[in-house]
């Protein structure tokens, strides 16, 4: 019922939108010709004029002339460059058939590698990179998610320009013409009153324009902010090892693992990758197995926390004072490296405070770790401050962890400075400042609450610049905006942490003239006509040049190793400069100097001095992705709020408080105040409250525009990652906060089954007996026989799953799943395929354990739903698959009352169309966001039931691959959207009937259990219960 | 038909007052559509014109937007559609009863209140059919559910219940229709006879078909009434069996149950006599109808209510004990938290939030009609008019007791919700009283609402031995005088 306009094919943007991958310069007489060729009757030159509007179809007919058009005319703006594909397709732009990418997405100054899908030069889905050491072929919640960012229908689609006190429409040559005149009017003063903001950036191609800027303008200066920040861990490897290094660690060899507030399976950098080794030690097959254990130590639930077999939870300023009596502990069980650190720590003015801390829990892990060392870690969270992360730096290396289960990188961009400080010292001299330049961020909405840049960026006189994928709250206080390429839309180069370098291969051209910040700096250094190819490509020339020569020692060929060579190959697997090692060596003196300088002493929390704790949001993160509706839609691991964010608190809390779910607190520190709900998070510290940041914007989008709460506010440069001293005052009205799951509770049934390790000892068949056996009447249907051909069958691995939800964004990017916003998901009406359901275990509401389950159809043998639809649309496939025929439904949703898992999703309304407010009825659907639809998989319309297919284009791609070559589909060959995103592989996919393949094999450990098994369903999906290992020595504690 | 005479040594009585004549129930019952409707009828009419009204309104808008302008969401996919079809098919159940087992069983009382309840069956199972057609998410698809063929050989899915209900609602309809009409084609043609300007003849004479109240038709007609009774009589059992086939056939606790069928029968009979009573008090006040309606019919379907009341309540009763004897805990959450509320409480120690619906559906349905013990309420008619309202909110409860509180909280906690019925949902249940009434109202201004024939057959005049039996009296005079058939 949607009413959907023409797409308006304008020939001043339309050729511009699509790149072709192979281009030559030809004149427009050539191009006439060509076309004419292609569709006789001059229907290239009708579609090209301007009144001309096509309809969908013939606009997908004529696209891929669109497309020759507009490589043969040469793109608008700049010279076109070769990209290269991932592996699969050896011709573009085959009709129909994807091509692969490997490029990268940032994580702050970290990297993670991704391949993406593009159909038809429409990036759709973003998948892993095996070959990236960041990835190992997963991704997060955010990899998955930015794609949509690139079809946002409110990114900024022109340059602007300030009016009075709004923004107006501007063309890119006004723009041009602005920035041209900043520059030769600082050409003058040399750059004095000039001045960058950027977010941390983790390209090499940036920093080098960075430094080419400052070398025209020497007095100018760079400064960096983002929300989400490194600068304790920066600064705590600058504490320990006086160079900015970041650690790795490597789970996969560490027997027992420390995390000190770390949620590096989450939020942290390379939780991808650390989730990929993490689950080596979990992920055991048989009770023999030897198992890591890992203890946990925070204040908010988080997915490690809920991966933990100790927990403890202790509020943010805790922690240090905890590391404190850690060291003394360890040196005390004369662990050598730590004598003198231990020592001179019981010396410093308070001491080590045992206060509140569990000394049993921590002399059984200081026994832990001291008994295995050489294979165990302390992790450092993000959020503590530099001398805890330089403390757990110098644990590492008294246990002996270094070069084995710890290691560092290269050291990252010397020259940067820390974001806070960075941010504060443009602060205080913005009255200065002539032209601020700010390529990205959104720092009046996420800067420090006490340095007011919102009031000082609106100062007359000051010139400002503001790239940035929308108008956001920033823009609007700019005199200039331009809008930002997508990641997808520029090329660049990206470093992780580790060194692994790659390049930013743009899929499609900017759909709306993005711009690209290094071609920007550029510009400012003085090149006519900047090319970020090419000035990627030039950074990399002295590497490119050093690897040839390397590669010719030792023997290989020299064709395949020419710069150009080298330069493909980084370009087709991802990965340019492999991870590198960098050596650090812990200074004790320095760390001792600096935990003289800081009291880790405070007041202890109390109703009346709460402590607050700021974190990223899963999805939105610092509220970049603030438009995101798959992120706004994606439920917190945790909580499993959706489209809001809360005041997390403790249940004790609650009590003392008086509060319950929803009523709005009143949270303030001195004359900062903000208003949020409270949400009860079992297992939360007590008088600590977390606060999530990227909500409550105010300009990100029609999605995004006010919903949840704006926290920043509340944070100030003292106080980045949490802050103590807050008063709480409870109010009376309450908000209505949304989940997905509102019963937290498995009362009592066998559901999500776990057992330690002991107990999986003991009775090695636990799971299948827990889960009641399998129904033994006979079947009332005849049985179908599956003996013969594929036998699809999944097993997820509830041991290594750690519930942080990528699957469920992957699924939804993957099938074309509708978000359907806050009230529909109310109404129990969300649309996810694949949903994580998560539960609380244990008595004690304060110290629960996490279990989490990702549950999509099970596609049961004896499926339920099928015998009572009564048109036949959803029916049996012969390899045993659930199939749903969307065309033949009719929407009684009698299928999904039945069906016990109550997976199947139904369209109550027309959730591709967009809510209008006002009428709340459904209207127009984006155009833009059409495009990222995966064209292999049906787009639903309203009265239709859904549900997992096991992403049945997958499969029938692998058939006809396999077809041709005449063999049968190859185990592996067949991998889900929610397998392919899963950092800890904690979903496999295949044919149960080869006995050799990975998902046949897990479906016969003992410790795997069919979900309901009672009903008879015989469902095709294997769990395999999770085991837990707790220490042995402190049984029968929480 | 029977011509029994009431026994009197047991104090069996004439149905109708002793001294009713065959003219006075004619003139009675024709009256109704030959005079004026009272002003009560209007009110009525206007009324239930209103209300189909806003039903029409809210199918538009139901249509327009899709099925999510209800409150049904997940895991609650059925709530008040398929609440309102098993109820207002339950209702549709009196009136073959009341015509067809009744009819078999001579049960003479029946005859003043048979059209009325098959009419009503009728318009019953039109409101109920109305639901499973518009609870689809794609109605322009509905037809998706007949046998019809195509060119995709695609066939409906016969081993789903919901097949099945097209075919028990559609047979239940259409034997129904013909039932009430071929009771009607002689009451038809004594209106034709009757009318005084032409539009009345030519109607009620293309509807009476030719009857002239010849032997050879009365012997044709009393035949086919039967045969139209035998073959309705299995329809009243089958019908809410396969309606009960869409719960009981499937795995969800709290449906999943074997007792449903006969459990469903009497349920239906159970509000289907309700609402009979409830309508028959009605009519028999505004058309004045005491003379043929009389406190001995309104007694005695009084104890059918009670009867059947108990084997609801059993049925209740039973269910629990089940959930109990099984074992099964799902079934046993289902019962003890969902409908009980105390009996299994959550880990927070909170009661299942819809147990009130529980509640009400028992009050109202096995403890209300506990009353109809006494003679004094069976006989009174505020008492039976309250009963009767009651026993139909109780029995709307059932069926959305069955409905939502098994599927708000079944096999996985994660997957649990709640039910909260929207603007809409109101809308569209009121307005099918909307329809069932204007037809209604039009069903008693235009046709008779009472079997003439059959009532006259009831009188004793109509006996054919009465001036021997009335020979063999000790005193004669009390009898009526004998009526010549017409």
């Amino acid at each position: 019922m949607t009413r959907r306009k023409p797409y308006e094919l304008n020939p001043g943007k339309g050729p511009s939108m699509w790149r072709s991958l192979d281009e030559k310069n030809a004149d427009p007489e050539e191009l006439d010709r060509l076309a004419e060729e292609e569709q006789p009757g001059g229907f290239i030159t009708d579609l090209l004029s301007p009144k001309v509007l096509v309809s969908r179809r013939s606009f997908v007919q004529g696209s891929s002339i669109a497309a020759l058009a507009a490589g043969l005319q040469g793109c608008v703006r700049r010279p076109e460059n070769e990209i290269l594909p991932y592996s699969k397709s050896p011709e573009h732009l085959v009709p129909g058939v994807p091509s692969h990418f490997a490029t990268v997405t940032a994580r702050g100054r970290d990297a993670l590698g991704v391949v993406v899908t593009s159909h038809d030069g429409r990036p759709t889905k973003v998948e892993g990179n095996t070959q990236h050491a960041r990835s190992y072929g997963a991704t997060d919640v955010r990899a998955q998610a930015y794609v949509w960012d690139l079809y946002d229908p409110d990114r900024s689609q022109s340059p602007a320009r300030r009016k009075g006190n709004g923004l107006v429409d501007a063309t890119d040559e006004e723009l041009d013409k602005a920035l041209k005149d900043l520059i030769s009017k600082h050409e003058k003063d040399q750059g004095a009153g000039l001045r960058f903001l950027a977010p941390i950036s983790n390209s090499p191609t940036f920093r080098r324009m960075r430094d080419k800027v400052l070398e025209r303008f020497p007095k100018a200066r760079f400064h960096t902010y983002s929300a989400i920040d490194d600068d304790n861990a920066r600064e705590g490897a600058i504490l320990a090892f006086g160079a900015p290094i970041y650690a790795s660690y490597d789970f996969a060899r560490s027997a027992v693992t420390v995390s000190l507030g770390a949620d590096f399976l989450g939020l942290e950098p390379g939780a991808v990758a650390n989730g990929y080794r993490f689950a080596y030690g979990r992920r055991i097959v048989s009770a023999r197995e030897y198992m890591s254990r890992l203890y946990v130590v925070e204040p908010t639930y988080t997915i490690t926390g809920g991966m933990a077999d100790h927990r403890l939870r202790l509020s943010a300023g805790d922690i240090e004072r905890f590391t404190r009596v850690l060291v003394a502990e360890l040196a005390r069980r004369g662990v050598g490296g730590l004598s003198s650190l231990g020592d001179s720590l019981g010396k410093l003015p308070g001491g080590l405070d045992v206060e509140g801390i569990d000394r049993e829990l921590l002399g059984a892990m200081a026994d832990d770790l001291v008994a295995n060392q050489g294979r165990c870690l302390v992790v450092p969270g993000a959020g503590q401050p530099p001398r805890v992360h330089a403390l757990c730096h110098a644990i590492n290396y008294a246990l002996g962890n270094a070069n084995k289960t710890f290691g560092v990188g290269p050291i990252i961009d010397q020259k940067d400075e820390p974001s806070r400080k960075s941010i504060a010292a443009l602060a205080s001299d913005l009255d200065s400042v002539q032209s601020l330049i700010m390529l990205g961020g959104n720092p009046v909405y996420d800067a420090p609450a006490d340095l007011k840049l919102g009031e000082l960026l609106s100062r007359e006189g000051l010139t400002s610049v503001h790239v940035a994928s929308h108008r956001n709250e920033t823009s609007e206080r700019s005199t200039w905006h331009a809008p930002l390429a997508h990641e997808l839309e520029a090329w660049g180069d990206q470093q992780a942490l580790d060194g692994t370098t790659s390049v930013q291969q743009p899929m499609i051209a900017p759909l709306y003239g993005g711009r690209n910040p290094i071609e920007i700096l550029a510009s400012f250094a003085g090149e006519e006509n900047p090319n970020a190819h090419d000035l990627v490509r030039e950074t990399h020339q002295e590497a490119l040049k050093a690897m040839t020569a390397s590669f010719l020692m030792v023997g290989f060929p020299p064709d395949g190793t020419s710069a150009d060579g080298i330069w493909r190959g980084g370009l087709h697997n991802g990965t340019l400069i492999q991870p590198q090692r960098g050596d650090g060596k812990v200074v004790v003196g320095r760390i001792v100097e600096a935990l003289g300088a800081a009291s880790a002493k405070r007041a202890s929390l109390s109703r009346e001095n709460f402590e607050v704790v700021f974190q990223p949001d899963p999805a939105l993160w610092d509220g970049q992705h603030a438009n995101n509706l798959w992120a706004l839609e994606l439920p917190d691991p945790i909580t499993k709020i959706v489209w809001d964010n809360a005041a997390l608190i403790s249940p004790a809390t609650s009590k003392a408080l008086g509060v319950k779910n929803g009523q709005m607190l009143r949270l303030s520190k001195g004359e900062a105040k903000v208003e949020a709900p409270a949400w009860i998070v079992p297992g939360h510290a007590d008088y600590c409250i977390t606060l999530t940041l990227g909500w409550g914007r105010t300009a990100a989008g029609r999605y995004g525009n006010g919903k949840g709460v704006d926290v920043n506010p509340l944070r100030t440069t003292d106080g980045m990652d949490f802050t103590d001293g807050v008063k709480v005052e409870p109010l009376s009205e309450t908000y209505n906060l949304v989940q997905t799951q509102t019963h937290n509770r498995m009362e009592g049934r066998p559901i999500a089954i776990d057992a330690t390790l002991e107990e999986y000892r003991e009775d090695p068949s636990f799971a299948s007996y827990r889960s009641v056996d399998p129904v033994s009447t006979p079947p009332l249907w005849e049985q179908q026989d599956y003996s013969e051909g594929y036998k699809w069958g999944m097993a997820i691995d509830l041991a290594s799953c750690t519930g942080c939800s990528a699957c469920v964004i992957a699924c939804q990017a993957e099938n074309n799943i509708p978000s359907v916003g806050k009230i529909e998901v109310e109404r129990g009406r969300e649309m996810h395929w694949l949903r994580i359901d998560r539960y609380f275990v244990g008595d004690d509401e304060n110290n629960p354990e996490v279990a989490v389950q990702p549950l999509t159809c099970q596609q049961c043998e004896e499926a339920p739903c099928e015998n009572v639809c009564p048109v036949n649309a959803t029916v049996h496939s012969p390899e045993g698959l659930n199939d749903m025929v969307y065309n033949r439904c009719v929407g009684t949703r009698y299928c999904a009352n039945n069906c016990p898992y109550k997976v199947r999703r139904f369209n109550y309304l027309d959730w591709h169309g967009h809510l209008d407010d006002r009428f709340g009825w459904y209207t127009d659907f984006p155009e833009s966001r059409k495009l990222q639809f995966n064209p292999n998989v049906t787009v639903r319309m309203r009265g239709v039931m859904e549900k997992c297919t096991y992403c049945v284009q997958r499969i029938e791609k692998a058939r006809v691959a396999a077809k041709r070559e005449d063999r049968r589909i190859q185990d592996g060959e067949i991998v889900t959207a929610c397998q392919q995103a899963c950092p800890t592989q904690a979903i496999a996919f295949g044919d149960l009937n080869d006995s050799e393949s990975v998902v046949a094999k897990l479906a016969e450990v003992n410790r795997g259990y069919k979900l309901l098994a009672e009903v008879g369903t015989r469902p095709r999906t294997t769990f395999l219960a999770r085991i837990r290992n707790p220490n042995p020595k402190l049984k029968g504690h929480g | 038909m029977s011509y029994d005479a009431p026994i009197k040594e047991i104090g069996e009585t004439y149905l109708l007052p002793e001294g009713t004549t065959a003219n006075d129930v004619t003139e009675t019952i024709a009256g109704v559509t030959e005079n004026p409707a009272p002003r009560g009828w209007w009110l009525l009419f206007l009324a239930s014109v209103s209300v189909l009204g806003i039903m029409g309104a809210a199918l538009a808008y139901l249509f327009y937007q899709g099925v999510g302008v209800w409150g049904n969401n997940a895991p609650v996919y059925w709530a008040w559609d398929i609440t309102n079809f098993v109820w207002w098919i339950g209702i549709g159940h009196a009136g073959t009863l009341i015509s067809a087992i009744l009819f078999l069983f001579r049960q003479k009382w029946r005859t003043s209140i048979n059209r009325f309840a098959e009419a009503m069956t009728v318009f019953a199972v039109l409101c109920a059919g109305l639901f499973p057609a518009i609870h689809t998410g794609r109605p322009w698809f509905d037809y998706y559910l007949f046998p019809l063929p195509n060119q995709m050989d695609m066939w409906p899915n016969f081993k789903s219940p919901l097949m099945w209900d097209v075919f028990a609602v559609s047979t239940y309809l259409t034997i129904s229709v013909i039932f009430w009409y071929v009771g009607l084609i002689p009451d038809f043609a004594t209106l034709r006879d009757r009318s005084k300007n032409l539009t009345r003849k030519r109607v009620y004479g293309f509807f009476a078909l030719g009857w002239r109240g010849a032997h050879r038709h009365w012997q044709h007609y009393e035949r086919a009434y039967l045969i139209f009774a035998g073959i309705s009589t299995p329809l009243v059992l089958s019908v809410h069996s396969v309606v009960s086939f869409d719960f009981a056939t499937s795995v969800v606790p709290g449906w999943h149950t074997t007792i449903f069928p006969p459990y469903f029968v009497a349920g239906a009979v159970f509000s289907g006599f309700a609402l009979v009573m409830t309508l028959m008090l009605i009519c028999r006040s505004v058309f004045k109808l005491h003379g043929i309606v009389t406190i001995k019919h309104l007694d005695l379907m009084n104890k059918f209510m009670l009867g059947t009341a108990l084997l609801v309540g059993y049925a209740y009763a039973m269910e629990f004990f089940i959930a109990w004897y099984s074992s099964n805990p799902y079934e046993q959450w289902v019962f003890l938290h969902n409908r009980l509320g105390w009996g299994m409480l959550d880990s927070k120690g909170n009661w299942g939030p819809l147990w009130w619906a529980y509640y009400a559906m028992v009050s109202c349905n096995v403890i209300v009609p506990q009353i109809f013990w006494f003679k004094r309420a069976r006989t009174s008619v505020p008492i039976m008019l309250i009963a009767s309202v009651l026993i139909n909110i109780g029995m709307w409860f059932e069926r959305f007791v069955i409905i939502v509180t098994s599927l708000y909280q079944d096999f996985l906690p994660s997957s649990w919700g709640m039910f909260h019925p929207t603007l809409i949902d109101v809308l569209t249940y009121l307005g099918t009283f909307g329809l069932f009434f204007t037809l209604f109202l039009l069903f008693v201004r235009w046709v008779p609402m009472i079997a003439i024939a059959e009532v006259k057959g009831t009188l004793p005049g109509a006996h054919p031995d009465i001036h021997a039996l009335e020979s063999r009296q000790e005193e004669p005079g009390t009898a009526a005088a004998p009526v010549p058939a017409e």
